[in-house]
C-alpha cells in the first residue's frame, strides 16, 4: 500500500509537468494578439504594446521562444511565484480568491449528485422497468434536452426572481444557501449520468451468480443489495464521480456566469479569452492536482469496495 | 455496435450448426425486443432526416424574413417562425445532419478510444496502466475550450465538411477520458472474476479473454456514459460555434438553434422547444438502443 | 472611451438627443422619501485598472468618477463647464491656463495643488509606464520626448506650474477643443501619496485609490467582487445624496438584471439585449433610456478589389432596411444611423449619407449588378459581443434584396478579427462600434478615417479628408472647426468606407430602492443626483 502510493506520487509529478507543458504549449500556439485581446475594441497605443510585450516576453516566439518562456515560468513556479496576469494582478491572488468558492460549489453539486443520482439509480436498478425507473429516464432526457445554458437562466428566473425561493445570484462570498441553486444546476448533468450508471450497474449485479447463491442461502433481499450488490455496483459510479469532481470545478463556466460566481471556471474562460497564459496555466496546475488526487483516491477505493482487487 | 451484431448474425444464418456465438445470441435476443425496434426506427428516421432533409420539409430553412418574426404556423411551417423569421421546423430538420454527425461520430470515436485505452490499462495493469492512466490524467487537465481554439483555428478557413470533422475530432480527443476510466474500472473488476480465471486455466490467450469474457462485462457502463456524452457533444458543438470556432453559417445545427432560442425564450418558446425536443428524442433513441444492445450482450442473462 | 462590450443598446426618439439629461428623471422621481444615510449598489464589470491614466473602459471610469472630481463636466448641450477648475482659458488655443478652485483636498488630507495634476499627467504620458490613456496627452508639447523605450525626458515640456493653484498647458498645435477633452478620466490629479518616488506609482495605489472626489474608497478593491466607496465629508463641491456606493462586479449583465428584478441590486447600467423585450413589463417606469455616444457601423476592407468601388458599397447600404432591424431585432432600443457622427455631439447633421441611407431594394439591386458587386458577401463579427442576431438579420436582407449569398461569420473576439485584417486576409464586411472619448465631431472622424488613424482598419485614405481634419483642429473657434469637420464628413458620405447602421442608447434600470437614476454620455451613472428611497 505504502509503495503503491509512493509510486503514484512520483508518477503524479511527471503528469503535473506534462500537463503544464502541454497547456503552456497550447496557449503559446493559440496566441494571436493578447494585448489587443485585453483592449477589446479599443486601439492599443504603441507605448502600451511595448510595455506589455517587454513585461511578458511576448516577443519571444518560435520554438526557442516557447522553451525560454516555459522554463522561465516553471523556474518561477518552483520558487512559488505564479506570475502576474496581463492586468497586473498576482495569479496567486486570483487563484486564492477563485478556488474556495469553486470547491464549495463543486462539493454541493457532488453532494446533490450522490444524494439524488446514486440513490435514485439504486432504486431504479432494483425495480427495472417500473414507473419509477421510467420517470428517471424522462428526467435524464430533460437534462440532456435542456442544456445548462438554458437550464441555468430558467432556474434563476423562476426559482430566484419569480418565486424568490433562492437568491438569484451568489456573488463572490456566498453562503451555502446561495450556492444551493447553482450547485443543483451544475450537478444536473452529473446527476443524470450517475443515475443511469448506478441503475445499470445495480441491475447487472443483481443478476450475478453470487446474488442467486445468497438468495438460495436465505439471505434477505435488502441485505443482499446493501452489502453485496451495492459494493460491487459502486465501482464504475465511484470512478465516474472521481473524474466528475474535477470536471465540475473546471466546467462551471456557464453556471458561474449566470449566478455571478467569480470562480475557477469563469477565470479559466477569461484567461483563455484574453490569451492570458500565466492565468490559464496557473489554474490548470491546481486543476490537474485535483484530478490526480481524486483518481488516486478512487483507485484506492476499488480495493475497499471489492476485496478481490489488489494493489500492484 | 448494431453493425457487429448484424454481421455476426448473417454469418449465423449461414452456419446454423456452429456453436452459438455471443453475437449470435445477442441478435436472437434483439430481434425479440420491441424497444430495440422502436429505438432503431427513431434512429433511422433521424438518419434519414440528416441524409435527405428535403423529404421532411418543403421549406428552405435559410429563407428568413424579419417581417415573419415569431409568426405562427403557416404554409408548411408547422411550428411557426423563429426570431429571424425562419421556419422553425425546417431548421430543426436541416439541423439534424450536423448535430447527428457531431453527436454520433464523436461518441463513436470516444467509445473506441475509451474501450482500447480502458481495456489495456485495466487488463494489463502495472506499467501499461501507469502510463495510460497518467495520459488520462493529463488529458483531463487540458481545458476543452483551449484545445478547441488552438486546433480549430487552423481550419477556420477550410470547407464546411473539414470544419465539421475537426469539431468531431476535438470533442472526441478530449472527451474520451471519463469513459476510459469507467471501462478501466469495470475491466479491473471483471478480470478478478472466477470465469476469467477458469478461461485462463483452460488456456485462453489474453486477446481471447479480453474479447470474449471481459469486453461484454465492461460494455454496460461504457454505453451509459457514451449515450449521455452523445447529447453533451451536440450541446458542446453549439458552444464552440457560438464562440466562432465551431461550425459556421450557413451550416445549421440544433445546438446553434437552441442557443438562439434561449435568448428569446420569453418572447416565444417554440424556437427553443422544437430543436430541444429533436435533440432529446435522438438521445432517447440512442439510450434505448444502448440499453437493448447491452441487455442482449449481457452474459449474465443467460 | 471605446467600450469593449457593446452588447446592449437602447434608443429614444431623435427629439430628445440634444437634451440628454432631460429624459432621465421622467417616470421615477415620485415615490418615497430620500434616505441620505443609505448606500446604493451599482452594477459594473471587473475594472481593468483604477489609475486614471490607465483606465479607459466604462467600469473603471465609473468607479473613478466617484473617487475623483473632474476639471470640467458637460452641460445639457454637451458644452464643458468648470467643476474642479476655476477657469480654463486660452487666447490662442495653443497655451491654455488652468486655474484650480481652492479648498479641494485628497481623501488623505493632502491639499490639491497644480503639482498633483502635473505629476499625474507626466506619469500618464511617460511611455515606459505603459498607461492605456497616454495618447490623450499627445497634443501636449514635449509628448514625443516621453516616447520610446528610453525616452529623452521624464516630464512634458508643455506643462508649467505658475503657482499652487495655476498651471499652463502648451500644445504642439493650436487645438480649440482642448477644454472639452479635460472632462475625461485621464486628466484627474494624483496625490503625492500615490507615488513612492517621483514618477513611480506606489505599489498597491490601485488597490485603494486616493482621489479628491465626492466619495472616498472604503477598504480596498475586492477583485471580481466589489469596490465600496463612502461619502467624503470634506468635499467642497456638490454633495452626493447617498451615504455610499457599492460597485458590485458582475461577469454577465443577465445576472445583474436578475438581481435588479429582485431588489438585490439597485442599478443596472446595461440591460442585456435578451431582456429588452420584457424590460418594460418587468420594471415598468424603472426601465429607462437615454442617448449614448456609440455608433455601430459595417466597414469595408476597401483594399479588397471587390469592395473598392464606392457604388458597390452604396448599393449594399441601400439594401439594408435599418428601420426594420432596429424595430424587430433591437425592439427600438437603438435607432437607425445615417450619419458618421453621433447626435450627441455638436455639429451633428441628420442623414449626411443621403441617398445611400434610403432603403430601396430595387435600385440597390440594379446598382449592385451594374457595379459588379461580388456574388457572395461575408459579414464578420466578434462572437463575444451579442452581435449574432443583427448580423444574421442584415445578411438575410442582403440575400433577399441583392440576390447574393450572404453568411455571417463569427470570430472568437475582436482581436482575432483585427489580426486577420492586419494580415489583409479576406473577412468580407466587418462590424465596428465606436464610443467617443470626448464629445467632439473630431473624435468620430480622426481615429476612424484619417490615413494614420488608430482605428482605421479599412485602409481608407483621402488626403483631402486628412487636410480638412488638420484645418479643423487648428481652427480658431469651435464653430469654425465644426465647419471643417462637416466638410470632411461630406467626403466620407461620397466614399462610404463604412456604412453607418445604428446609434446606441443607454438602456438601464433600477430597483425600487433608488430614484433619480441618470446616465451621462460616458455610460456612467450620475452619482451626485442618485438618491436612495426610504
Amino acid at each position: 500500500m505504502f509503495r503503491f502510493i509512493l509510486r503514484r506520487l512520483l508518477q503524479m509529478v511527471l503528469a503535473f509537468f506534462g500537463t503544464t507543458l502541454i497547456v503552456y504549449a497550447l496557449m503559446f500556439a493559440g496566441q494571436g494578439d493578447p494585448i489587443q485581446a485585453l483592449a477589446g475594441e479599443r486601439p492599443v497605443t504603441a507605448a502600451q504594446r511595448a510595455y506589455l510585450t517587454q513585461k511578458f516576453h511576448l516577443d519571444q516566439t518560435g520554438v526557442g521562444g516557447f522553451f525560454y518562456r516555459y522554463f522561465d515560468y516553471i523556474s518561477n513556479l518552483l520558487r512559488g511565484d505564479l506570475g502576474q496576469s496581463l492586468t497586473g494582478r498576482q495569479i496567486s491572488d486570483i487563484l486564492a480568491a477563485a478556488w474556495p468558492v469553486t470547491v464549495k460549489l463543486a462539493l454541493i453539486a457532488m453532494a446533490v449528485t450522490i444524494l439524488f443520482g446514486v440513490t435514485a439509480g439504486v432504486l431504479a436498478g432494483i425495480r427495472r422497468a417500473s414507473i419509477f425507473d421510467n420517470s428517471t429516464l424522462v428526467l435524464t432526457l430533460l437534462v440532456l434536452g435542456i442544456p445548462t445554458i438554458v437550464l441555468a437562466p430558467l432556474a434563476q428566473y423562476f426559482l430566484g426572481v419569480k418565486w424568490q425561493l433562492f437568491p438569484p445570484t451568489a456573488g463572490a462570498e456566498p453562503n451555502l444557501y446561495a450556492l444551493l441553486l447553482p450547485g443543483i444546476v451544475l450537478g444536473s448533468l452529473s446527476l443524470a449520468t450517475a443515475l443511469r450508471l448506478t441503475r445499470t450497474s445495480v441491475a447487472e449485479n443483481l443478476r450475478a451468480d453470487y446474488v442467486r447463491t445468497a438468495r438460495s442461502k436465505g439471505l434477505v433481499k435488502r441485505r443482499i443489495v446493501s452489502v453485496h450488490v451495492l459494493r460491487n455496483s459502486l465501482i464504475p459510479v465511484v470512478t465516474f464521480l472521481g473524474v466528475e469532481l474535477g470536471n465540475l470545478m473546471s466546467g462551471a463556466i456557464i453556471t458561474e456566469g449566470v449566478f455571478n460566481i467569480p470562480g475557477v471556471g469563469f477565470n479559466l474562460f477569461r484567461g483563455i479569452r484574453t490569451e492570458d497564459g500565466p492565468l490559464v496555466v496557473g489554474i490548470v496546475s491546481v486543476l490537474v492536482v485535483v484530478y490526480l488526487l481524486s483518481n488516486l483516491v478512487v483507485d484506492v477505493l476499488y480495493a475497499v469496495l471489492d476485496p478481490r482487487i489488489r494493489y500492484e | 455496435m448494431s453493425d457487429i451484431a448484424t454481421v455476426a448474425a448473417t454469418e449465423q444464418v449461414g452456419a446454423p450448426q456452429k456453436a452459438r456465438s455471443l453475437a449470435g445470441d445477442a441478435w436472437r435476443d434483439l430481434r425479440r425486443n420491441p424497444i430495440f425496434w422502436i429505438s432503431l426506427t427513431l434512429v433511422v428516421v433521424v438518419a434519414a432526416m440528416a441524409a435527405v432533409p428535403s423529404l421532411f420539409t418543403a421549406n428552405d430553412p435559410r429563407d428568413c424574413l424579419l417581417s415573419r418574426q415569431h409568426a405562427g404556423a403557416s404554409g408548411g411551417a408547422v411550428f411557426g417562425y423563429d426570431f429571424q423569421g425562419c421556419d422553425t421546423y425546417a431548421r430543426a430538420v436541416y439541423g439534424a445532419r450536423a448535430s447527428l454527425l457531431v453527436g454520433a461520430l464523436s461518441a463513436l470515436l470516444t467509445g473506441i478510444i475509451a474501450l482500447v485505452v480502458g481495456m489495456l490499462a485495466g487488463y494489463f495493469g502495472r506499467w501499461v496502466d501507469a502510463v495510460l492512466s497518467r495520459v488520462i490524467d493529463i488529458v483531463l487537465g487540458i481545458p476543452l475550450l483551449l484545445a478547441a481554439i488552438v486546433l480549430l483555428k487552423r481550419v477556420s478557413t477550410s470547407s464546411d465538411n473539414v470544419r465539421l470533422f475537426a469539431v468531431i475530432f476535438v470533442l472526441a480527443v478530449l472527451g474520451w477520458t471519463t469513459a476510459a476510466r469507467v471501462v478501466r474500472s469495470s475491466v479491473i473488476t471483471a478480470k478478478e472474476q472466477d470465469y476469467v480465471a477458469a478461461a485462463r486455466m483452460l488456456g485462453a490467450g489474453n486477446g481471447r479473454i479480453m474479447w470474449r469474457h471481459i469486453l461484454p462485462n465492461a460494455l454496460a457502463p461504457a454505453i451509459v456514459v457514451l449515450t449521455i456524452a452523445l447529447g453533451s457533444f451536440i450541446a458542446a458543438e453549439a458552444t464552440l460555434s457560438f464562440l466562432g470556432i465551431g461550425l459556421k453559417a450557413p451550416t445549421i445545427s440544433w445546438g446553434i438553434d437552441i442557443d438562439a432560442g434561449r435568448v428569446h425564450m420569453r418572447e416565444s418558446a417554440t424556437p427553443l422547444v422544437v430543436p430541444s425536443a429533436f435533440l432529446a428524442l435522438t438521445v432517447l433513441a440512442f439510450i434505448m438502443l444502448g440499453d437493448a444492445i447491452r441487455d442482449a450482450f449481457d452474459p449474465k442473462l443467460r | 472611451m471605446r467600450v469593449r462590450r457593446l452588447a446592449a443598446w437602447t434608443a429614444l426618439p431623435l427629439a430628445v438627443t440634444l437634451g440628454l439629461v432631460a429624459c432621465g428623471s421622467g417616470g421615477d422621481s415620485g415615490s418615497g422619501q430620500s434616505d441620505p444615510n443609505a448606500a446604493v449598489r451599482i452594477e459594473i464589470a471587473e475594472p481593468q485598472h483604477l489609475v486614471p491614466t490607465n483606465t479607459n473602459e466604462t467600469s473603471g471610469s465609473q468607479v473613478l468618477a466617484a473617487l475623483f472630481s473632474p476639471l470640467v463636466d458637460y452641460d445639457e448641450a454637451n458644452k464643458p463647464y468648470e467643476v474642479a477648475a476655476e477657469s480654463v482659458t486660452s487666447s490662442d488655443n495653443k497655451v491654455w491656463t488652468v486655474k484650480l478652485k481652492d479648498g479641494y483636498t485628497f481623501h488623505n488630507g493632502e491639499k490639491v495643488t497644480a503639482d498633483n495634476y502635473l505629476d499625474a499627467w507626466n506619469y500618464g504620458a511617460y511611455a515606459p509606464n505603459g498607461q492605456n490613456s497616454s495618447y490623450f496627452f499627445e497634443k501636449v508639447a514635449g509628448y514625443e520626448d516621453l516616447q520610446g523605450e528610453k525616452p529623452a525626458a521624464k516630464t512634458l515640456s508643455g506643462l508649467k506650474k505658475v503657482d499652487d493653484l495655476t498651471f499652463t498647458v502648451t500644445l504642439t498645435e493650436p487645438y480649440s477643443e482642448f477644454k472639452t477633452m479635460l472632462g475625461y478620466t485621464a486628466f484627474y490629479p494624483l496625490p503625492k501619496a500615490a507615488f513612492s518616488a517621483p514618477g513611480v506609482l506606489a505599489e498597491g495605489y490601485e488597490q485603494a485609490p486616493i482621489g479628491q472626489g465626492p466619495f472616498k474608497i472604503k477598504g480596498t478593491w475586492q477583485h471580481d467582487a466589489k469596490v465600496e466607496v463612502e461619502k467624503y465629508d470634506a468635499f467642497p463641491g456638490e454633495k452626493p445624496k447617498v451615504a455610499g456606493v457599492e460597485f458590485r462586479i458582475y461577469q454577465q449583465p443577465t445576472a445583474a438584471y436578475a438581481d435588479v428584478l429582485s431588489d438585490n441590486l439597485d442599478v443596472i447600467k446595461t440591460i442585456p439585449t435578451e431582456n429588452l423585450s420584457t424590460a418594460a413589463t418587468d420594471l415598468g417606469d424603472r426601465f429607462q433610456q437615454s442617448p449614448a455616444s456609440s455608433l455601430q457601423v459595417l466597414a469595408f476592407p476597401t483594399f479588397q478589389k471587390e469592395f473598392s468601388n464606392p457604388e458597390v458599397r452604396k448599393a449594399i447600404s441601400m439594401a439594408i432596411d435599418r428601420d426594420e432591424i432596429t424595430k424587430s431585432i433591437f425592439k427600438d432600443s437603438q435607432q437607425p444611423a445615417r450619419s458618421f457622427v453621433s447626435p450627441v455631439v455638436a455639429g451633428y447633421r441628420e442623414n449626411t449619407i443621403g441617398a445611400a441611407g434610403e432603403f430601396d431594394p430595387a435600385k440597390a439591386k440594379a446598382m449592385y449588378q451594374a457595379a459588379g458587386g461580388p456574388s457572395t458577401i461575408e459579414l464578420s463579427y466578434n462572437g463575444d459581443g451579442g452581435h449574432k442576431d443583427w448580423v444574421d438579420a442584415t445578411c438575410n436582407q442582403l440575400k433577399a434584396n441583392l440576390g447574393v449569398e450572404c453568411v455571417g461569420t463569427a470570430e472568437p473576439k475582436f482581436a482575432d478579427l483585427l489580426t486577420k485584417l492586419k494580415a489583409k486576409q479576406p473577412v468580407g464586411l466587418f462590424r465596428m462600434g465606436w464610443v467617443m472619448d470626448y464629445p467632439s465631431m473630431e473624435n468620430y472622424l480622426g481615429p476612424l478615417y484619417s490615413s494614420n488613424g488608430s482605428s482605421n482598419y479599412y485602409g481608407y485614405s483621402n488626403p483631402e479628408f486628412d487636410k480638412l481634419l488638420a484645418e479643423g483642429a487648428k481652427a480658431p473657434s469651435e464653430d469654425e472647426a465644426i465647419k471643417k469637420y462637416q466638410a470632411a464628413e461630406d467626403l466620407l458620405a461620397e466614399d462610404l468606407p463604412v456604412i453607418p447602421l445604428r446609434y446606441g442608447q443607454n438602456n438601464f434600470g433600477h430597483s425600487t430602492k433608488v430614484k433619480n437614476v441618470e446616465m451621462d454620455l460616458f455610460d456612467r451613472i450620475d452619482l451626485l443626483k442618485l438618491e436612495a428611497v426610504k
